[in-house]
């Protein structure tokens, strides 16, 4: 049992090694390999003026980052100034450089953490997980930090000058190679930090490898030390691109594989006693910390049933390989983007307009085909390319879109108006090749058709700036209705509406075939229940995720009947052995409970169980509706036909006010379609649903048998 | 000898004290049976198979992090809500620590950006986070999307609880829905989506893109039938047994007696037709709450006399009631309305009415009342939407001269001249007789 325990690994919210705690969500510096010579990890930063550290208050210059005592400062400052404050170089360094820096004679100079990690010596990363492996070294995971100088666009003006940018590359890295803590705040944060010492910077971005974006960063992670200083302001947690890269994680480990810290290189000694036994007196009350809580609950999912097996690859968000059935459209986009990114810089820009129904794979072929494309451009076949995502229903407003192109494309966030200003002027200047500005762009807008305002203009542009020659923009328009260039003005028409693909909904046997690819080397499916279930499908709307939802509530329900069945066998009968095999499977009969599941029409439920009087209600419409031919009676007549029934058959009729509520309460559930109950006499009645479906619903009744006699 | 009177009064007191407390204790049991909601539950015909369902698909969601989507529908006061909330009770109870739950209401979060809002709101007080107002609907939806990450990364669900699930739906590009169901696609998300809604055609509503997404499974709940009902009244009434021996003595008595109220002929039709109106969960825990509230503490027993006062206090009649007391004046102007009406004019207005009433005055019976008058009396009734204006054109129009409607029919104003006490018989002649002028 404790041999079992050993072997696996064990989590802890908090770490001590070397005295120094480390916690989840703490930021750190690390030791790169081929820095590791230079072991002063200086705290303090020398002063510029008299080169030595310590004595006295230093005040930091805000374009050099560095360091002065306050009394080495000509004149002598008594207090740090509010705002920011520039050194005498860097003032006058912007005039004509008069006063010449201190030269650095002493080679042995200090440099710090900082400053090495400013020059890329040493590596920033997060801690998001603490864990012990078996062999009992400690180990954590977390996203790298990564400096300006190290984006694809270079340090931009922009860009502060303790800004750093969080990477969405995760690695693994052992303990040792920590170097000690820094302090990565939200900008809210770094702004009104004052005494946090040298080791401060501020992320307000994520920084997408793969695509060269930026998205700001939500700082849910920061819940204590960041939040706790700032209140309710504005920019307290923000966030504006908000897509999903869904990139698979084994293309993507391949790409950064340049930044890791080698572990056979011990740096420190470590004492493990004193760590391990701190850790385990906090690993209850440290692990389940807020958030970032990592604990692992006991039963972690395994698919151990074919049932469960079939269950996840069922699932809508499990991303399959390759999409069957649609071949020949990614065909076409490949052959339409390879075309497009293969021009390099030479490219021009182009567009697409895919149209389909929903669930027919629209977004997921072109996201397949840009991963395929991402791979050839790793292993060097094309010219590298950006790629920006944009979803026209999380924007507020579709002006919006200019906001998050520019904002993908260089990290600045900015109103839209001076957004489309900058845009349009990137898009049509002539930009020099080598840089990263002047890589092709692809932009996939899915939704298309919600981004129609009145002048129509946001279309426009994003559909102009292709037709320009230096843009080098490729733009791909998904939406549903197959017409919508048409129903667009004529200039816009005649700029997206070139190369259409449509999507058609899937037949039954390209249904049949997704499901089968999915639930390949799975043995749960009864082959007739699948044709079964996709034909159903096919006929009503040809939605693949709707069969796959349909497929797998059958499981579900599958497994519902099999757990009955087993505790009745428990509970003393055994003869439901035979049965046994053949119910392994998902058969016909679960399928058919999960369709009706879904495609139960619940009003003639509603109406057979409905009250009495409810029902006699009905079918005084259903009268009313006979006599005079007209779908839509008023109240008063109905309620006199209600009592006329009433009274011809013996039953007592209740007054007004109760058949006033009745009906209002059949219209709240949309058995009728009617106006408000203030309208009262007046107020208009219409049967929603069918009249044969009422005169089903009334007839055969147990408890107002009479009602058949006014139903033929 | 005046000891012993004094010794024998004394044991009747406490007696009497006695039984007292438990009555007390039986009603404070009974009131805690109906109002907790077990009772409905154990009434509503498919709510433990509904219930079980639900159970089982978000424990599936809590355990192996399929996300889904769910909608409940039925008629109001069938258990919706109630089945929902024991099922996410249960949930917290077994898996600790690994459920959140937000609550979102079509009626109170009236527009995507105030539910995104709230959204933000409520998983900031989960995880004790600082809040901020100023947030755009962006920046609440990008953090949804990295909380619902985190969570699915410590295993947590969030369970979404969209109540009046239709008004969603009703907005103009629900894009609130499309989020959300989007949300349960990726592959880094555990959530669930349950829609509670009063509308059968509630996923009819749904744009197609969002049906797209949505999973379609129904769970449809259904009023009780009235057998139903009465087997759950017997099941009530069974109080559980004590050592003492003053509630062993009076649980039994109390059971027997309501068992024969029961069978009354007289209750069954009360109730077969209290029931036979509207049929709701609700409404029988309703009926049986107010018969209990009327109970009579001395004999301590339910009787049909207790039943009848609740169904009345139940079926209100809010127009029959404004009309018995209404004043003569404003009885004499509706009646003259509906004078017009049944000689088929059109349309009408306040002077057209009071020309109708000054005929009625010639005959002598009635008091005289001058047009400032009855111009009071007819604005009365507009407050009371016995009439209304016919359309809102002429707003700006005398109030005499704006069109209006009746909005009570013949049978009422029947009745309501029955019930008026203070109405002349010359109205009702002239009511009914169409050539007395």
């Amino acid at each position: 049992m404790r041999g079992s325990q050993k072997r696996k690994r064990q989590y802890f919210g908090r770490v001590r090694l070397d005295g120094v705690e480390f916690k989840v969500g703490d930021d750190v510096y690390l030791k790169r390999i081929d820095a590791g010579k230079e072991e002063s990890d200086e705290e303090v930063e020398d002063c510029v003026v008299c080169r030595r550290a310590g004595g006295g208050t230093m005040i930091e210059c805000d374009i050099c980052l560095g360091g002065f005592h306050l009394k080495c400062l000509d004149p002598p400052l008594k207090a740090v100034p509010a705002g920011d404050w520039a050194c005498l170089y860097c003032e006058e360094g912007e005039g004509r450089n008069k006063r010449k820096r201190p030269t650095r004679r002493s080679i042995k100079r200090h440099r710090t953490a900082r400053e090495r990690l400013l020059a890329s010596e040493l590596w920033a990363a997060r801690i998001d997980r603490l864990w012990k492996e078996p062999d009992s070294s400690y180990w954590f995971e977390g996203p790298w930090y990564i400096i300006p100088e190290e984006t694809a666009m270079g340090r931009q003006p922009h860009n502060g000058r303790r800004e750093v940018f969080r990477t969405n590359h995760i690695d693994t890295n052992e303990m040792e190679s920590i170097l000690r803590h820094c302090y990565v705040m939200e900008p809210g944060a770094f702004q009104k930090a004052s005494n946090e010492g040298d080791d401060v910077f501020f992320c307000e971005y994520e920084y997408d490898a793969q695509w060269h974006t930026f998205r700001r960063i939500a700082n849910i992670d920061q819940n204590d030390l960041a939040l706790s200083n700032d209140g309710n302001s504005e920019g307290d947690w923000s966030g504006d691109n908000t897509e999903e890269h869904e990139v698979k994680s084994s293309t993507y480990r391949k790409h950064k594989k340049q930044k890791k810290v080698i572990k056979e290189v011990p740096i420190r000694r470590k004492k493990y006693s004193i760590a391990a036994k701190h850790a385990n007196s906090h690993s209850r009350i440290g692990g389940l910390e807020g958030l970032w809580a990592k604990s692992i609950p006991s039963d972690v999912r395994r698919s151990q049933t074919e049932f469960e097996k079939a269950k996840h690859a069922l699932l809508l968000s499990s991303i399959p390989g390759s999409l069957p059935c649609r071949e020949t459209e990614r065909k076409e986009i490949r052959s339409f983007l390879d075309d497009a990114v293969a021009a390099g810089t030479q490219c021009l820009g182009r567009c697409l307009y895919i149209s389909g129904v929903p669930g027919t794979g629209k977004t997921a072929t072109v996201l397949e085909v840009l991963r395929g494309l991402h791979k050839r451009v790793e292993d060097g076949e094309l010219q590298p390319y950006r790629f920006i995502e944009i979803n026209g229903l999380r924007l507020i407003s579709p002006e919006h879109t200019y906001t998050m192109i520019h904002e993908a494309l260089t990290g600045e966030h900015i109103g839209w108006k001076k957004a489309l200003q900058k845009l349009d002027k990137r898009f049509s200047q002539i930009v020099s090749s080598s840089s990263v500005d002047g890589r092709p762009c692809i932009l996939l807008v899915d939704e298309l058709d919600l981004l129609v305002t009145r002048n129509q203009s946001v279309l426009y542009n994003i559909f102009d700036w292709p037709t320009r020659a230096h843009s080098r923009l490729i733009v791909i328009g998904i939406a549903n209705t197959i017409d919508l260039p048409e129903r667009l003005l004529p200039r816009i028409a005649s700029r997206m509406g070139l190369q259409r693909i449509s999507f058609s909904p899937y037949t039954h046997h390209q249904l049949q075939e997704i499901i089968h690819s999915r639930l390949c080397g799975i043995q749960a499916f009864d082959k007739l229940s699948v044709e079964f279930a996709s034909r159903k499908v096919a006929a009503v709307s040809g939605d693949a995720r709707r069969a796959l939802e349909l497929c797998r509530r059958a499981v579900e329900l599958a497994e519902q009947r099999l757990s009955d069945l087993s505790s009745t066998t428990i509970k003393g009968c055994r003869h439901a052995k035979g049965l046994g095999a053949s119910g392994k499977l998902i058969g016909m009969a679960d399928v058919e409970a999960a369709i009706l599941e879904m495609f139960q029409a619940p009003h003639m439920q509603i109406m057979k169980q409905s009250s009495k009087q409810a029902k006699i209600f009905l079918l005084a419409i259903l009268h009313e509706q006979n006599r005079t031919g007209m779908a839509e009676t008023s109240f008063e007549k109905v309620a006199i036909a209600h009592s006329l029934l009433c009274s011809t058959n013996n039953e007592q009729c209740p007054n007004w006010d109760t058949l006033l509520a009745i009906g209002c309460r059949l219209g709240a559930c949309r058995l009728l379609l009617s106006e408000q109950g203030s309208q009262h006499r007046l107020q208009k009645l219409q049967l929603n649903f069918p009249s044969e479906d009422v005169s089903f619903a009334l007839k055969d009744n147990k408890e107002v048998p009479w009602l058949a006699k006014y139903l033929c | 000898m005046d000891l012993i009177d004094e010794a024998a009064a004394a044991e009747h007191r406490q007696q009497e004290d006695c039984e007292a407390a438990a009555v007390d204790a039986a009603l404070a049991l009974l009131r805690r049976r109906l109002l907790c909601g077990s009772a409905a539950t154990l009434l509503l015909p498919n709510s433990q198979t509904n219930r079980r369902k639900l159970l089982e698909a978000l424990t599936n969601t809590i355990i192996q992090g399929c996300s889904t989507s769910m909608l409940l529908i039925g008629p109001r006061g069938c258990g919706k809500s109630l089945v929902l909330d024991q099922v996410l009770e249960a949930l917290q109870k077994s898996y600790p620590e690994r459920v959140s739950v937000v609550r979102l209401n079509g009626l109170l979060h009236a527009n995507d950006r105030c539910a995104m809002k709230e959204i933000a709101k409520q998983m900031c007080m989960e995880h004790a986070l600082t809040f901020s107002k100023g947030a755009s609907f962006e920046e609440n939806l990008h953090f949804l999307t990295c909380v619902v990450r985190e969570c699915a990364r410590s295993h947590r669900t969030m369970i979404f609880v969209l109540d009046e699930f239709d008004l969603f739906a009703q907005r103009s590009k629900q894009s609130l829905l499309y989020n959300l169901l989007d949300l349960m696609q990726s592959s880094s998300s555990q959530a669930a989506l349950i829609g509670v809604s009063s509308r059968l055609d509630a996923d009819q509503l749904l744009e197609k893109r969002v049906r797209s997404r949505f999973s379609h499974c129904k769970l449809l709940f259904l009023p009780p039938s009235t057998d139903d009902i009465f087997s759950l009244y017997d099941r009530l009434f069974l109080l559980p047994v004590n050592q003492c021996s003053h509630w062993q003595k009076f649980s039994e008595d109390f059971k027997e007696k309501a068992s024969v109220v029961l069978q009354q002929g007289s209750v069954k039709q009360l109730v077969d037709e209290f029931m036979s109106m509207e049929v709701s969960g609700q409404r029988c825990v309703d009926l049986l709450f107010r018969a209990l509230c009327e109970l009579n503490p001395q004999s301590g027993h339910i009787s049909p006399a207790q039943f009848k006062v609740a169904s009345a206090n139940l079926t209100p009649q809010p127009k029959l009631e404004i009309l018995t007391d209404v004043s003569v004046l404003e009885l004499c102007l509706l009646v003259a309305m509906y004078r017009l009406e049944a000689r088929e004019v059109e349309s009408y207005n306040f002077n057209t009415v009071f020309k109708e009433y000054k005929r009625l005055e010639e005959h002598n019976t009635c008091d005289v009342y001058s047009k400032q008058c009855a111009l009071r009396a007819f604005e009365h009734l507009l407050e009371r939407e016995l009439i209304v204006f016919k359309d809102s054109s002429g707003l700006g129009n005398m109030l005499e001269v704006r069109p209006i409607k009746l909005l009570v029919s013949r049978h009422e104003i029947d009745k309501g001249l029955e019930g008026n006490i203070s109405c002349p018989t010359i109205l009702r002649q002239w009511r009914t007789h169409e050539t007395i002028k």
